[in-house]
């Protein structure tokens, strides 16, 4: 092990044993074993449950809540008002009232008897709808639109009169809801003024402010729980109105009161992924050079919540211009949802691509190579590209159009992406015991991504010692702050502070050692469980040994992230081979190849973990998921999992990672990029087997039919 | 090129109560990002008395809701 912090006090070590290796996750045993406590499995002495009353209508206004037959229904110790009178209402779902009695089925009963009378009111439930000057409001004060400010770059005019082919077309992506496998939900516990609360999170300490804010009590006073946790993907970042009302109802009871969301809830009211849509003219010079983008785009962030997405997106328009709306309806408002805006951009994009490519007769992956930026450290796409083609026998896909005889036809697509994934701001400490015993702690919590096994594998690399005899605890307020894990941000934020902290605790160690050893604390390394001479490995003393000589204290390091261990800028491109049966319009995929890279890989497996799931989470929004709102009675139809479809294990097909090693970097996120551009490249995939171009996610069956259909009567290109 | 909506929350200009996620991640700069797009909006936001993206008086809440005489509005 080389100890660089002679050179740069923190670095990361040029042969490390454990870093960038194949670790197991280290709660993957209590995982399996359900010995791993989730929310949901959080039962408290005492404990009661809380119901939310929600509107059953799209857009109404509440004129009256009695509340008296639910408060004398039986084992109910609880029941609050959470709208008054007069207050409108904009989205099946959104919450009204609430209950807690002593068994879920009473709360259930009791929920059904808060008695809410309703004015009814005029909804919009589609995009199209809204956007009519005639359409009813989705709010008495607030207007269906809001256009965006235009934005513009070079000269429209020439970029055009540059090009030698121009496409027009629109677009869309659809709504999609976060599906978190565990439910948003909370349990609350008073103690006197002090509220302990265990929730399915993505950040502990801003649960914990959210909690004291809207609660207003002191921060000092809230601890928040999360040792595991079932997916986030970007909706659970505060304590949200459930957690507000459990932490009421628990006070009013003077009970500990576990809420959980249920499946039905959970599509209605925790996020969910902007539709976006694009009326686009675009150019393209004779050479294969993009020339001129005109977008019109819009989407809907359900009511009153924003939209937008980056478009174009990646490749490089030199003459652009762009005017985005938001568009509100009477849903759910929108969440951040992995990688927010960016698998929107990058499909009506990368369609539009395929598009330009076919006009000027050039393969997609050299028309993309054309457009793309420069090779750089965070701009690998060029590479990617030649290297992925290579890889995936692209040099066997035909053209646009499988010529084979019969119904199933066979295509291959491409596409890229990119995503920021830097971080700051974490801060941990560490223990090292006379006895040998190591405990980590850091504020950050595991969503199921492997954050305990990487704090785990950093803070063994750092100290010589094995896995096994570090103790991580995290998922905690009382452990050192750490930031929410979203945006990427948690790996190359919470690694570089265990990486600090450790480096910090063992120079204390080998200050204590070095007169035991013999050898100066600047000459000393540790490795393999033992401390010893840099130069003179003879010279050396066991780890618990070296422990012993601390005597009765301790060595106890706090630390914080430091600039130089982490970077920021990931790139990847995708490519995918589907077979479409043209009787059917049902797309099978047939494998992925994901090129992606993430600086220095601390865990290859959790990180290949990573683009498995989001490859997977993208095969859903390209194939299965569609929030569906009837636009007559405004409710989602399908607020559950069964008509909600999601991949089932023979929909997933062979994946392929390919990651590529740049440890010179330092760590950066991985957790969005990957999720990105599989479902655009799925459709170019489909574009290139059937010859119809579908511009509209889902490629739900009758969506493919309808596209061969029209491309038969010479439509679609 | 002008933002299409600012994501920026101004001191003494949009209320306190307004969060979205990108106050909560320690997220590193990428200045370089603008070289593949323009910049957008593409956040969530919510208010921290309610929990929900409403604010107490019912409204959204948004940079551009969340700011000037607005009742609810902590300055």
């Amino acid at each position: 092990m080389t100890w660089g912090w002679r050179v740069a006090k923190y670095t990361w070590p040029e042969k490390p044993t454990l870093l960038s290796t194949r670790v197991l996750r280290l709660d993957g045993p209590d995982k399996v074993a359900g010995r791993a406590r989730y929310t949901y499995d959080i039962n408290r002495p005492g404990m009661i449950y809380g119901r939310i009353v929600r509107s059953p209508y799209p857009h109404a206004r509440v004129t009256s809540i009695d509340l008296a037959a639910a408060q004398t229904a039986p084992g109910v110790k609880a029941v609050v008002a959470y709208r008054n009178p007069g207050d409108e209402v904009h989205y099946q779902g959104d919450p009204v009232a609430a209950v807690a009695a002593d068994t879920e089925e009473r709360a259930r009963d009791a929920a059904r008897l808060v008695r809410v009378r309703w004015e009814p009111l005029p909804h919009v439930s589609i995009e199209a709808q809204a956007m009519d000057a005639a359409a009813p409001k989705w709010s008495t004060t607030q207007e269906n639109t809001r256009p965006g400010v235009r934005q513009e770059t070079g000269n429209l005019e020439t970029g055009f009169n540059d090009a030698a082919h121009v496409v027009e077309q629109t677009y869309s992506t659809h709504v999609i809801t976060h599906v978190c496998l565990e439910t948003h939900g909370t349990v609350c516990e008073w103690d006197g003024d002090k509220l302990t609360a265990w929730v399915s999170t993505q950040g502990v300490h801003q649960c914990a402010q959210g909690f004291a804010q809207a609660l207003g009590i002191p921060q000092a006073n809230v601890r928040v729980i999360t040792q595991y946790m079932g997916g986030g993907f970007g909706s659970k970042f505060a304590p949200d109105s459930q957690g507000i009302i459990c932490a009421k109802l628990a006070k009013l009871a003077n009970a500990p009161v576990k809420l959980m969301l249920d499946r039905k809830e959970e599509h209605l009211d925790t996020g969910n992924r902007p539709s976006a849509f694009a009326h686009i003219r675009a150019g393209v010079s004779a050479e294969g050079k993009l020339t001129a983008f005109d977008g019109r785009s819009w989407g809907t962030g359900g009511a009153g919540a924003g939209s937008n997405f980056p478009l174009p997106y990646l490749y490089q328009f030199p003459n652009r211009k762009r005017v985005h709306t938001d568009v509100y309806i009477n849903a759910g408002q929108q969440r951040a949802m992995r990688a927010p805006g960016h698998p929107q951009g990058c499909f009506l994009t990368e369609i539009l691509m395929d598009e330009l490519a076919d006009r000027v007769k050039i393969d997609p992956v050299e028309f993309r190579i054309r457009n793309a930026p420069p090779i750089a450290p965070n701009a690998q796409w060029i590479k990617y590209f030649q290297e992925g083609a290579r890889r995936f026998g692209w040099e066997k896909r035909h053209p646009t159009g499988d010529p084979t005889p019969g119904p199933i036809k066979t295509g291959m697509g491409v596409s890229a992406h990119l995503w920021g994934g830097a971080g700051r701001g974490s801060t941990a400490h560490v223990d090292i015991n006379p006895d040998g015993s190591v405990v980590v702690k850091c504020g950050t919590q595991d969503l199921g991504t492997g954050t305990r096994t990487i704090v785990t594998i950093v803070a063994a690399e750092t100290l010589g010692v094995p896995m096994n005899a570090i103790t991580t605890e995290i998922g905690d307020t009382q452990y050192p702050f750490s930031g929410g894990s979203g945006g990427s941000t948690t790996a190359a934020s919470v690694s570089p502070a265990i990486r600090v902290t450790c480096t910090d605790a063992l120079n204390q160690l080998f200050a204590k050692v070095a007169p035991t050893v013999g050898v100066q604390p600047d000459d000393l390394v540790a490795e393999g469980g033992r401390i010893r001479g840099a130069t003179d490995a003879s010279k050396s003393v066991a780890w618990k040994d070296a422990c012993k000589l601390l005597g009765t204290e301790p060595i106890s390091v706090d630390g914080k992230w430091q600039d130089g261990l982490s970077g920021a800028g990931t790139s990847g491109v995708q490519f995918s081979e589907v077979t479409v049966d043209i009787e059917t319009g049902i797309v099978r995929i047939k494998r992925i190849l994901a090129m992606q890279d993430c600086g220095l890989i601390v865990d290859r497996l959790t990180a290949e973990s990573q683009v498995y799931g989001g490859v997977i989470a993208a095969i859903n929004f390209a194939l299965y998921e569609d929030r569906l709102l009837d636009r007559v009675t405004g409710q989602m139809v399908n607020p559950n999992m069964e008509f909600y479809l999601l991949a089932g294990m023979s929909d997933v097909p062979q994946i392929d990672v390919v990651l590529n090693d740049m440890p010179e970097r330092g760590v950066i996120g991985i957790g969005e990029p990957p999720t990105v551009s599989t479902a655009s490249a799925i459709a170019n995939a489909v574009r290139n087997a059937t010859g119809a171009t579908i511009r509209s996610l889902p490629l739900h069956p009758h969506k493919v039919l309808a596209a061969i259909e029209q491309q038969r009567a010479g439509g679609t290109n | 090129m002008d933002h299409l909506t600012s994501s920026k929350l101004t001191s003494g200009v949009h209320c306190l109560n307004i969060r979205h996620k990108g106050m909560y991640v320690t997220s590193g700069p990428y200045p370089e990002e603008l070289n593949f797009y323009d910049p957008y909006d593409a956040t969530a936001y919510w208010c921290v008395e309610t929990q929900r993206g409403f604010g107490p008086d019912g409204k959204p809440v948004r940079p551009d809701m969340c700011s000037g005489d607005r009742e609810c509005c902590r300055h």
